[in-house]
Formats: C-alpha cells, structure tokens, sequence
C-alpha cells in the first residue's frame, strides 16, 4: 500500500517537471511568428467549433508549406478550451506571458469578452468567432477585431428583408427572435426591436432553454404572437429542432425562418431532415464552394485525404479569420516594424477591400471601427442546399 | 524512537501542530508563497491566483459538506451572489473593494442561510435537491432581473480603491497578495473555528445529529450558522472572482461550478481544512498539466493530433477516479500516511 503512495507523488512530481520544462520560449526577430488560439473541440459548441479551429491550423499548415509571411514561418499555438471561461484565461496567459505570442484567434462570446480587459492592457490583437457588437466598443475592446458581420447588423439585414417580402406579400410583418438564453443569444435582440420599432415591424423575443428536447410551448407562443417571420439566433442543434418542431406544428408553411451566421451551415439542413427546406439565413461567409477563396482550402483538404464538403462552412471561416490576422502581420513586416501589438493593430486598421475571393465582401478595418464586414447574402435552403437568393445586403448599425 | 503521537496535557491535544517538524514545514510553506512571486510568471501567477481563490471557495465549501455533513449543489450560485453584489456595488455607488468584498461576503452569507433553512427537514440526497433548487433559482434570478443585475449580459466590475477613485487595473502579481492574503486568514478562521463551541457543535451533527440534540446543540441554529459560515467564504471567493477578473457573466457560476468544488473537496479530504488547499491545488493543476502533456505530445504522431484534447479529458477523469480508490479519504490523508511513514519509521503502529 505504502509504494503506491511514493508512485503517485513520483508521478505529481514527474508531471511537474514537465510543467516546468514547457516553460520558457520567447520570439525571436527571425524565428516563426508566434499566434495563440484556442478552440472548442470537445465542449458544447464543438459541432461548429471544431471545423473551424482545424480551419485556423489549416490556413497556417497550407501557408508554411508555401513559404510562410515574407520567407518566416507562423507557430500557431493553439489547444482545445472545451469552452471553459477559466481555462481560456489560463491558455490565454500562457501563451501570452511563456509564449510570447503577437495576436490570437480565439472562439466563443463568454471567453472573448471575459479577456477583453486583458487583451487591451497586453495590447494583443483579438480576432474570434464572435460578432457581439459589444466586442465592437472601441474604447474598451480595443484591440478586438471582428472579421465577421456582428449579430446586430445581420438582425438588421434579417429585418430588412423581411420589411420587403411583407410589402411583396402585402402582409403586415410580425417578428419573432428565437435565441440562445446566453450573451451570445441576447446579443442582436436589442438592436433589432430598435429598427423594429422604428420600421413598424412588431417584434418579441423568446429565450431557447438550454438543452431542451421540445420546443413547442414556445413555438405556440410564437404562433399567439401571430408571428410570420421567426428569427433564429443560436447554433445548428437547437435551431434545427425548432424548425422540426414547427414541421410538425404546420407552421413552416406560413412562417419564414431565418437563421444568423451560426444556425445557417450545412449541420443545420442535415439535422433538420427536410424541416430546413425553404428557411432562410443570413450568410456573411459563403457556403458556395466554387468561388476563389474556397480553392486553396479545398485543394488542401483533398492533399490530406479530406474534403471540403465534409468540413463544411465554418472551415473556410476560420481558414479566412486565420487569413485575416495573418494579412495584419504581413503588412507590419512589410512596412519594416516590429511585431508589437500596436503595429499590428495599426496595420490592421490599415486594411481596406481585402479580398477574400468572395468567400465574404471584401473585408476593411479603420481605427474608430473594427467591424471588418457588414455585407451578408441571404441564402435559403434550396433542395438541401444553401443558395443565395440576393445580392449582399448591408447594415452597420452605431455602437452604443 | 517515536513510534506516534502521545498528549499528556489538554493544551498539547488543543495545538495546532504538535511537533516541531510540523512547525518548519509551515516556516517554509509560508516562506515559499511569499518568495514564488518574484520569481514567476504572469502564467504562473495566474495559476497561483486560480489555486488560492478556488482553496477558499473549497473551505467555504467544506465547512458545510466536511465539517457539518450538510451536501450543497448551490456552490455555484452563491459565488454568483458574492460576485454580483460586489460587482454591482462598484458599478452603481463607486464603492471600494475594500467594502465590497466583505459586502460580497455577507450577502452570500445571509442568502446562503435562507436556503439552509430547509436543511432541518432535509438530508443527504434531499438536500442535495433543495440546494441544487438554490442552483437554479438563484441563476434564474440573475439572468432574469434586468433592472439590476443586467439579465444575461456581463458586468464589468471596478476596482476602486476609495470611494470617487479611479478604476484601479491590478497586475497578476498584486492580485497575488489580495488573493493570498485572503486565503490565508480564511484558513487561519476557519481552523479556529473547529477549536470553539461551534465548531465542535457542526461536528457533532455531521456525525449523528440526534445525540448531538440529545447533548444541548441547538440543531436549526447551528444547521443554519453552518450555512451562513460557509457562504461567507463561498461569497468571498465569489467577490474576488469579479474584481480580479473585473467581469462578472452567469456563466461562471453553473452547476458544473457546484460540482468542481464538490469534486475539490473530495478529493483533498472532506472535513480537513488543508485538505482543501490540497484539493485546490491538484484540481487546477492536472488539467493544466495535462494540456502541457498534450501540447507537447502535438506533431509527435501527427495522426494522433486530433484525439489529443479527448484523451486529456479521458486522462483527467481517470486520475479522479484512481484517486479517489486508492484513496478515499483524499490527498490530506494521503499526505499524512507519508508523513506518518518517515517520522515513525521503522516502528510504525
């Protein structure tokens, strides 16, 4: 019994030691560029949060094979958080303080705003996967960079055109939110009641309960509301099972569901099983894979024995938020500067009509605003297949 | 030869510690948490920092679970009340955290002792139901009450030092001494109190609450004390947590909280203060540990890459649980069997 004790303490110290000798690192003016990132792999968010992590470490695996930024290469640096605030704060000091990295990728709204505060006194440029508009506060996230449409502009979008399909069909448009009972799930429904209200749109919000297996009690709420637009801001799961629920309620055929960014991918069509037939979304990253920006990813994939159609959308969004980033660094090296957050920041401002070969609109930033993109195209779900029924829409809301 | 430990007066069974051995190790555990800051990193540092705020919010725990037998689910929300109420204290009245901390505190506290008033009727797995209600509730509450505590958005918290001060932004390594300092007089209260009425009290409902009415003890009274006791340190940690992370989000405080502090003390030894500490300290450390592992085992067998981070979660529950068969009584008395082992050797009883 005893020897058992002397092997575990063995084994805490072994670990330890381990611990210890991941320290140390530092970046080198010549050695890789540093990038931290963290992704949801194994946490609730996984369903989306895997292939677009694989997607960031995708985009620099491809770059570094073809030469890198200006002959260097980029280290990203980089695990699985499980979507755990406390963890993201640890990976994130790590990478910062042992790492030495310049900028990070991260993922999700909780993490991203809980290290707001740190990120601007480290002064490292922030570019995650997501588009709350509170991320777009410059006086207190400003270092944060938004590479996406934030979930207020696309509610307006969203809006927007439900204000001309009601005109089209001489109804009056009632609206209602269905979102994720969370900040990211809160996000647009102030925003969206503001243009509402002002457009004589009747509006309500309804919270989706975590992990719940029906959604009819609030889908009758909806119907009380005698809502003919249903807007969706949450992840594909729950967001297909609302569609499936109202199937089976007949409300699909009077109804239009529209869904935002992190609803409107391939899972979502696949899980709803024919429920998402005719639903709408509103698609600031493109789920046409013919257009130039999906080329390089593609022929990636197929290199490593995988494809493009398995990883779906949210693969070419973190290949290009990746993308992104790295443009900010190179223009820096360019320009003859040092890698300090303030250069890259500055670059980054700098960037205008940056092509993404279509896979979103151009993408631009400035120094008083850095919402990167406010085009999306409404898609819907034609057959099983996401095809954009517009051109791009805009919307850039003032930040509060 | 020693071969144990044998008191001979009443002061000698009331100390602390008994030997002079045990009086060093505390010499040079007090002496390395004050050196270790100068030496570390902000990674480090942060690591230190999550250890000494998670050791108060497990003594706080164990308080109630170890000490008192009382199991409680709510561990999750009434760190929320510590921290909402010192978060909102300094966003809406400018107050300091000097005041709100302690503020944070008795909040929880008082709110802690409304919902262990049912534990006079309640036991064990019933309960454990009633507090998981005060889990539920509780967040409820706060994401629901927009007037005051903003519904589901996030608070950002103030650090003032004085009232009409500034927004004070505290390095890793200042909030080291806050934390540290805190965690060491929550240890040094809470030891204490297992040498008073009270403390003797909770222990004797913990170990059969009849004969501990039989005996005089008062059991609503010190059932409800109890909880308030051990609230008070849960709401502290919970006001540490806000204005060291200075944002302040629901999401922090879910049931998995509840069940990672159950875990802790668990682990470390229920009804053991420094079982607690001990408890802190392996539970932040091995998953950070194991992503170390998994970082650097990344690129080794690239094929591999992909399972690394559910092998570290396989990794992390079976350590738990290898723990918890060798060993149920948990790292405090793992310690103490070792420490046994050197001092009596070789004639150990």
């Amino acid at each position: 019994m005893k020897k058992q004790y002397f092997l575990i303490i063995g084994l805490i110290l072994a670990l330890s030691l381990v611990l210890v000798a991941c320290g140390g690192g530092g970046g080198g003016a010549e050695g890789p560029i540093k990038i931290g990132a963290i992704y949801d792999m194994t946490g609730p968010t996984a369903d989306v949060g895997a292939p677009y992590g694989r997607g960031e470490q995708g985009y620099v695996d491809w770059l570094n094979a073809n030469g890198g930024v200006n002959g260097r290469k980029i280290e990203l640096i980089g695990q699985d958080y499980a979507y755990k605030v406390d963890q993201a704060e640890q990976l994130y000091s790590q990478y910062v303080n042992q790492d030495k990295v310049v900028a990070f990728l991260g993922w999700g709204t909780g993490d991203t705003e809980a290290l707001r505060g740190k990120i601007a006194k480290d002064k490292i440029p922030f570019m995650s996967a997501s588009y709350s508009i509170n991320l777009a506060k410059i006086d207190e996230a400003p270092y944060n960079f938004l590479p996406g449409v934030t979930y207020s502009d696309q509610m307006v979008i969203a809006l927007k055109w439900v204000l001309e399909d009601a005109k089209k069909k001489g109804v009056e448009p009632k609206v209602v939110v269905f979102h994720h009972d969370s900040p990211f799930g809160q996000s647009p429904v102030p925003d969206g009641k503001k243009f509402a209200d002002e457009n004589g749109i009747g509006y309500t919000d309804i919270a989706m309960p975590k992990g719940a297996t029906d959604l009819t009690p609030q889908l009758t709420q909806a119907q009380d509301f005698g809502a003919n637009y249903v807007v969706i801001q949450n992840v594909s799961s729950p967001a297909a099972l609302l569609l499936k629920n109202a199937k089976s309620l007949g409300m699909t055929d009077q109804t239009q569901f529209i869904c935002l960014n992190w609803c409107a991918d391939e899972l979502f069509v696949k899980l709803a099983e024919g429920a998402a037939e005719g639903a709408l979304g509103v698609m600031p990253f493109t789920s046409d894979f013919s257009v130039p920006g999906a080329k390089d990813p593609a022929e990636y994939l197929k290199s490593k024995g995988k494809s493009l159609d398995d990883e779906g959308l949210h693969y070419v969004q973190g290949w290009w938020t990746a993308a992104t980033m790295v443009e900010g660094i190179k223009r820096t090296l360019d320009a003859k500067k040092d890698l300090s957050g303030e250069n890259i920041k500055a670059s980054l401002e700098a960037i205008q009509n940056f092509s993404t070969g279509d896979v979103t609109a151009p993408l631009g930033f400035t120094p008083t605003d850095h919402r990167g993109n406010d085009k999306a195209k409404i898609h819907q779900v034609q057959n099983g297949v996401w095809t954009p029924i517009t051109d791009y829409m805009q919307s850039r809301i003032p930040v509060q | 030869m020693e071969s144990g430990i044998f008191h001979s007066t009443y002061q000698k069974d009331m100390a602390l510690r008994h030997t002079p051995i045990e009086k060093l190790r505390l010499a040079l555990v007090i002496l390395f948490v004050l050196i270790f800051p100068f030496f570390a990193d902000n990674y480090l540092l942060t690591l230190a920092n999550t250890i000494g705020v998670v050791a108060i919010g497990a003594i706080g725990l164990n308080i109630l679970t170890g000490f008192t037998g009382q199991i409680s689910l709510g561990q999750g929300a009434f760190m929320a009340v510590g921290a909402y109420t010192a978060a909102l204290m300094s966003i809406h009245w400018g107050a300091p955290m000097w005041l709100t901390i302690p503020a944070g505190a008795i909040a929880t506290a008082i709110i802690g002792a409304i919902f262990g008033i049912p534990s006079l009727r309640l036991k064990g797995l019933y309960l454990a139901i009633a507090t998981l209600a005060a889990q539920e509730v509780i967040i409820w509450v706060i994401t629901h009450w927009d007037a005051v505590t903003g519904g589901v958005d996030a608070l950002n918290t103030k650090n003032y030092l004085w009232f009409g001060g500034s927004n004070h932004y505290f390095s890793e390594f200042q909030f080291y001494w806050i934390i540290m300092g805190l965690a060491a007089l929550t240890t040094m209260v809470t030891v204490n109190i297992f040498r008073t009425r009270i403390g003797r009290a909770f222990i004797a409902i913990r170990d059969q609450d009849i004969a501990a009415e039989v005996m005089g003890i008062d059991l609503f009274k010190y059932k409800v004390m109890a909880f308030a006791t051990s609230s008070f340190f849960v709401g502290m940690a919970g006001a540490l947590i806000a204005h060291w992370r200075q944002i302040v989000t629901w999401e922090r405080f879910t049931i998995e909280v509840s069940i990672f502090y159950l875990a802790v003390v668990i682990i470390g030894g229920l009804g053991s203060v420094s079982g607690s500490i001990y408890g802190a300290i392996f539970m932040v450390l091995l998953p950070a540990i194991l992503n170390n592992i998994g970082r650097s085992l990344t690129g080794v067998i690239p094929a591999m890459d992909v399972l690394i981070p559910f092998i570290q979660q396989m990794v992390f529950g079976l350590v738990i649980i290898l723990f918890l068969i060798l060993e149920p009584e948990g790292i405090a008395k793992m310690w103490k069997n070792v420490r046994d082992y050197f001092r009596l050797w070789p004639f150990s009883y």
